[in-house]
């Protein structure tokens, strides 16, 4: 009999992902891949996986799913009220599951989205290199197409009874998703098209996630930044590119951006910084602060060193 | 004319390095831009991850773990000054031939671009057809490839309101850029006819002259020419 996870309720959205699509942006194919990747290394990390193994994306909660194996599952993220069985169990730790065991999440008690890992990684194909769902793209996921997780669905794993102890982060390691977040602001080439009164309103005002936000960007309410005048032809943008619409809102390009955008850019946002935005829900706040290139490769780098990645 | 190819670079984040460029052939651009990215993949594939280009520009993500952004430069420049100096054989672009049927219910913004135009619907897809359109960036979506060279009386501004759902191969005009959405979606370009063509399959063999491993029918630099099927009623 196969071994898996399988899927009782697919909740308000629940996807695969695993690090992401690359080489491919070049024909309008966006990387994808975990809107919050430092939860979802983590939760590969707990187990002794590869930084490479493909791991469930809860966003908002809502999501049940039983277990068709012996195997260990590490959760991380936000918490989602997690129950295992109908008991809590806290995120941040790895533990053991048997085939009937049923977890089950409720709704954020804080951030955004939770991260389900397995010993070994989930077994699901890829397309183009990854199996990470882009609903937009129509690729990755269970059946390849970029469909997001559905009831039913049984996403196959491997038993895995070999000794391991079950781990927990130390409460110090756990990233902050609560409280007030200030993301950090790389200027970029077109900085000099803002107004020193645009940049004013920038770095001295509060923005609010709106729920027009998805993994493609988070659209943000505040006061009006002025853009500069002019039609750009499109460019290539990279992630954590924040744009300037003619409405002054900001849009911040997360992981499943569109590869190309025509607005004008601030700067990008270091991703340490994006990838805790993404575990903020709709209505919370944000403020900007500025670092400059060399600090943000530091951080990234020992970041990605830290991963294996 | 002697061709002059000039370029700048500058930070787009934190692994991502953009190459703006000027020429006094912009029309060219595309083809070179796309050759040059071919260029950097074959010789920098230790250090450079993806590069993305759009009409004038390349987009270059590296790895800032194996390289200094200043060498990534220096690199960078050794090659564009290769690619002109030794003048590679210019790559024939490849013309694709889009049959598309124009008007009814699948242009339903024909007469809005023939009235903000002041011509006739007739005369709107007369013009349509007459060029022969340069793929100057593929994005937005897989396969969503943005046409440049569109006839200076058919520029229209995108709709006020972009429609939640644009059928897939719809044929669309904003502002100066015409192009053909490869998937169904939302979308505010002004829509005048509809072309059947698979714009992108991961499995390739979409386009044999760029090789069996082709995902889409164009690359950045190709040209693309539109012929008229017969209207629907």
């Amino acid at each position: 009999m196969s071994t898996g996870m399988r899927v009782i309720k697919s909740g308000i959205h629940a996807t695969l992902q695993d690090q992401g699509r690359y080489g491919f942006q070049h024909l309008g194919v966006t990387p994808g891949g975990p809107a919050d990747a430092v939860s979802a290394n983590w939760a590969n990390r707990l187990l002794d996986n590869g930084p490479e193994c493909a791991v469930i994306e809860i966003t908002a909660g809502g999501t049940e799913l039983e277990s068709h194996t012996h195997s260990m599952v590490a959760v991380t993220g936000g918490d989602l009220n997690l129950t295992v069985n109908g008991q809590p169990k806290a995120p941040w730790r790895s533990f053991w599951v048997k085939p009937g065991d049923v977890l089950k999440f409720g709704y954020p008690r804080y951030g955004f989205r939770a991260y389900v890992a397995v010993a070994g990684g989930f077994q699901v194909p890829n397309v183009l290199g990854s199996c990470a769902t882009v609903a937009r793209n129509k690729l990755g996921g269970l059946t390849g197409d970029g469909c997001h997780l559905q009831p039913n669905d049984f996403i196959p794993c491997a038993a895995s009874s070999q000794e391991r102890v079950p781990r927990q982060m130390p409460d110090k390691y756990v990233p902050d998703l609560h409280s007030e977040l200030t993301l950090y602001v790389i200027p970029g080439y077109q900085q000099h098209e803002f107004s020193a009164e645009a940049w004013h309103t920038f770095w001295t005002n509060e923005y609010e996630i709106t729920t027009e936000s998805d993994s493609m960007g988070a659209r943000l309410h505040g006061p009006a930044i002025a853009p500069p005048s002019g039609n750009l032809l499109s460019e290539p943008v990279c992630y954590g590119a924040i744009q300037v619409p003619g409405d002054g809102q900001p849009i911040i390009l997360l992981q499943q951006r569109q590869t190309l955008g025509g607005y004008p850019k601030l700067g990008s946002i270091l991703p340490l910084s994006g990838y805790n935005l993404a575990q903020r829900p709709p209505g919370s706040k944000v403020r900007f602060q500025p670092m400059g290139l060399a600090t943000a490769q530091q951080q990234m780098r020992r970041y990605l060193r830290f991963f294996g990645l | 004319m002697h061709k002059t190819v000039s370029f700048d670079f500058s930070v787009a984040g934190v692994d991502a390095l953009l190459m703006t460029f000027t020429s006094n052939a912009a029309d060219d651009l595309p083809l070179l831009l796309t050759q040059l990215r071919q260029q950097i993949l074959t010789n920098l594939s230790d250090v450079v991850v993806d590069v993305v280009p759009a009409y004038s520009t390349l987009l270059v993500y590296y790895d800032a773990r194996t390289v200094r952004l200043y060498d990534l430069q220096l690199a960078l420049e050794h090659l564009v000054s290769e690619i002109e100096q030794t003048r590679l054989p210019q790559a024939q672009p490849l013309l694709l031939e889009v049959p598309v049927v124009y008007g009814g219910e699948h242009g339903p913004d024909l007469e809005r671009v023939a009235a903000l135009n002041k011509l006739t619907p007739d005369q709107v897809i007369e013009k349509h057809l007459a060029a022969d359109y340069v793929v100057a960036a593929l994005g937005f979506s897989p396969g969503f490839a943005y046409l440049s060279g569109l006839d200076e009386q058919l520029v229209t501004p995108r709709l006020d309101t972009p429609r939640k759902q644009v059928p897939a191969g719809s044929v669309g005009i904003a502002g100066v850029q015409t192009a053909v959405y490869p998937t169904a979606g939302p979308g505010g370009w002004n829509l005048i006819g509809k072309a059947q063509m698979r714009w992108f399959n991961v499995n390739g063999n979409i386009q044999l002259a760029h090789g069996p491993d082709a995902m889409t029918p164009v690359q950045v630099g190709d040209k693309v020419r539109f012929i008229r099927q017969g209207d629907t009623t």
